[in-house]
């Protein structure tokens, strides 16, 4: 069985002794990262850190090494994501923090996404997202971003405070088949459905499918404004996108 | 460097999918005492303005947060039927607007503008 001392980065043998408390989960961990390069191990401590740039660094240079992408998965990324979801559930760490290994994470796999485009491995569809115009909340739209990549979709992210142009122009670019809005304010949820008005009017209404979502928004009222599909949360969002992106 | 087997990567999202399903089922209820823009410090990473806002704890530091977690914070977002009634209204208002707008065309209407966009 593997020891604590057979893995050699110093930050995962800490990380490990300090916020994995199961026993199950201590064993695996350990059974994980002492078979990994350490090459791999740098990439999940770069990841536990939320240091995106050197998961993007380490992550090319394991790459150009001849490492093979899914051991940079198995090894890097989602080792290292495997430990900030126990630090997550232990309250050790909160959503800030995940969203930013969320982020690191990310920064490896734009090196693995065209291995897999030129493996012929499509993404599941790219989706636009942004919070209305008028709204500074993002943390809802992040973590539908979030469990979007996660699940194999290509996302562009506009970032808060978009207009209806913004979210046209993207969608126009991009081709984007699905787009997704989300208001943290019933002041700035009627923006929802400009946006939809806008669409129309510049003849872009029929060439994507639009869901909305955030904590004032209702089923009814998705309805009442026009769109697509409403989600309620992050995973609801990620199911209505693959089934919008097949709509 | 090997083709990625599709299955094999497959199983691999499968898993990130999990991972991030949980997380984020956690941070709902993590939610409901905690502000989500809360860091691990007890700082505010949020970009608006919020009155559990308080001064950094040092001098260039992030503000802090002063929420003392005894309440669920969300009732504060809770929309209240008169605003939703606002918000619905308004809604109502914009369709009918457009629709206006639609039958009877304006030639001075502005066309999409391409060009306001965000720096």
């Amino acid at each position: 069985m593997a020891e604590l001392s057979d893995i050699q980065n110093e930050t995962i043998r800490d990380e490990i002794e300090e916020y994995i408390e199961r026993p199950a989960e201590i064993e695996r961990t350990i059974g994980i990262f002492a078979q990994a390069q350490p090459l791999m191990q740098r990439i999940a401590a770069a990841l536990l850190e939320g240091d995106h740039q050197l998961v993007d660094e380490l992550a090319q240079q394991a790459l150009n090494e001849g490492v093979e992408a899914l051991e940079v998965m198995d090894f890097g990324l989602i080792a290292g994501m495997g430990i900030v979801g126990i630090k997550f559930r232990e309250n050790f760490i909160f959503v800030p923090e995940v969203l930013a290994c969320a982020r690191a994470m990310k920064a490896g796999m734009a090196h693995i996404e065209p291995i897999l485009s030129a493996a012929g491995v499509e993404s599941q569809g790219l989706v636009v997202m942004g919070t209305v115009k008028g709204d500074l909340h993002d943390i809802g739209k992040n973590l539908c971003i979030m469990m979007l990549r996660g699940s194999g979709f290509e996302v562009v992210d506009l970032g808060v405070d978009t207009s209806a142009d913004e979210f046209m122009d993207a969608v126009e670019e991009h081709k984007a088949p699905v787009m997704g809005m989300s208001a943290l304010l019933t002041t700035t949820m009627p923006n929802m459905g400009k946006t939809i008005e806008a669409f129309i009017d510049a003849d872009l209404r029929d060439d994507v499918q639009i869901m909305v979502g955030g904590a004032p928004v209702t089923q009814e009222f998705a309805d009442d404004m026009g769109a697509d599909g409403y989600g309620k949360d992050a995973l609801a969002c990620v199911d209505l996108a693959k089934s919008l992106v097949k709509a | 460097m090997a083709d990625i087997d599709r299955e094999e990567f497959q199983k691999r999202l499968d898993r990130i999918s999990e991972l991030f399903g949980n997380m984020v089922t956690h941070a709902d209820a993590q939610a409901s005492t905690r502000c989500p823009y809360r860091n691990r410090f007890d700082q505010c990473t949020a970009k608006f303005h919020c009155r559990n806002q308080r001064p950094p704890a040092e001098a260039e530091g992030e503000l802090m947060c002063g929420h003392d977690g005894a309440f669920d914070y969300r009732a504060a977002w809770e929309t209240d039927p008169e605003s939703f009634e606002k918000a619905k209204a308004k809604i109502d208002k914009i369709k009918r607007e457009a629709a206006h707008r639609r039958a009877a065309p304006d030639d001075t209407a502005e066309p999409h503008d391409s060009e306001n966009q965000k720096p």
